[in-house]
């Protein structure tokens, strides 16, 4: 049950092991704040009964035809939503949702995907510097300032 | 027991008859869920698809789990606290759209308690020592809870 004086936080990643790696980060933030779960396919995503989540057109770097719709479904989200944050691990949703906001009072947390070794995604260096903050989940890959290491999901 | 596990979306036929040679020649109990794999097995017990609790009890109680290249199986064998072999597939043999998995090996081979296979002889050579196949650390759990408490005070404080 969504609680009024919880904050609200939108979630949002891809299908696949963007979305495996969201749940793994934000289920333990639930009992914390109103997470909301943006995804593409959601009707197939949800882990959990009680989660809500949202379905959203899915776009990449090789659709971007399918940008435009994207970007109108993530700005009515936020209208009616109105999140405090955005936390996303990518890909595409993720980074369009982060331009979008950039103006508005909306914390943005990009959490880069574990499979990111050598060098942060695509995603990440397209939002890096519009992001409130950038995560890596491997060590080597932070420089303590912008992009930050606390762990990881495994 | 040996628990094979190929995911929900692709059949891995390549795996399984691989893993059908090994317990043909080999005493250890197999069983596998093999997805909509055409190939099935002789010498191992199979289903092509099982609920998430004997899915993870299966994890839990093998001695190693087999599996494809898969995020959420590398979490689950961390979870139940089981040495995990994954094995890509590969674009050129028509096993997946892209080739993604072979990609994914190179970050799931620096985790502790992943081993990483792309042919049935480094299949076969990691399944030649089972026993001396290592469990992640549980204290790396910590990370997974540290980077979500490191997140949560972000959102409230605004503080890194």
């Amino acid at each position: 049950m969504p609680e009024k004086n919880k904050q609200k936080v939108l979630a949002i990643a891809s299908p696949g092991g963007h979305w495996i790696q969201l749940n793994k980060i934000c289920n333990p933030l639930e009992t914390q704040f109103d997470i909301v779960y943006v995804t593409p396919g959601a009707q197939y995503s949800s882990t959990k009964s009680n989660q809500k989540v949202l379905n959203i057109t899915d776009a990449s770097a090789t659709s971007k035809h399918k940008l435009i719709p994207l970007a109108l479904q993530l700005l009515w989200i936020f209208i009616r939503e109105r999140p405090t944050a955005i936390i996303s691990t990518g890909a595409a949703p993720g980074a369009i949702a982060f331009l979008l906001v950039k103006f508005l009072p909306i914390k943005t947390i990009w959490v880069d995907s574990i499979a990111n070794v050598s060098i942060l995604s695509r995603s990440a260096r397209m939002v890096i510097k519009h992001a409130d903050l950038v995560i890596t989940q491997w060590q080597p890959l932070s420089d303590n300032k912008k992009i930050i290491y606390k762990g990881s999901i495994l | 027991m040996i628990f094979v596990a190929v995911g929900t979306q692709f059949p891995f036929d390549r795996l399984i008859e691989n893993m059908d040679d090994w317990a043909n020649d080999h005493e250890e109990k197999v069983l596998a869920q093999i997805s909509e794999g055409e190939y099935l097995p002789a010498h191992i017990k199979w289903q092509r698809f099982l609920d998430g609790e004997e899915y993870n009890k299966n994890i839990r109680e093998a001695s190693v789990f087999v599996s494809h290249a898969g995020m959420g199986n590398i979490i689950s064998a961390r979870e139940q606290q089981t040495p995990i072999i994954v094995m890509n597939r590969q674009y050129k043999l028509g096993e997946h759209r892209n080739d993604h998995q072979a990609e994914g090996l190179k970050w799931m081979g620096k985790l502790d308690g992943v081993y990483t296979a792309s042919t049935k002889k480094e299949l076969f050579n990691h399944l030649e020592h089972i026993d001396q196949l290592i469990v992640a650390d549980p204290e790396n759990k910590v990370g997974s809870s540290e980077l979500s408490s490191y997140l949560a005070n972000f959102i409230k404080t605004g503080k890194r």
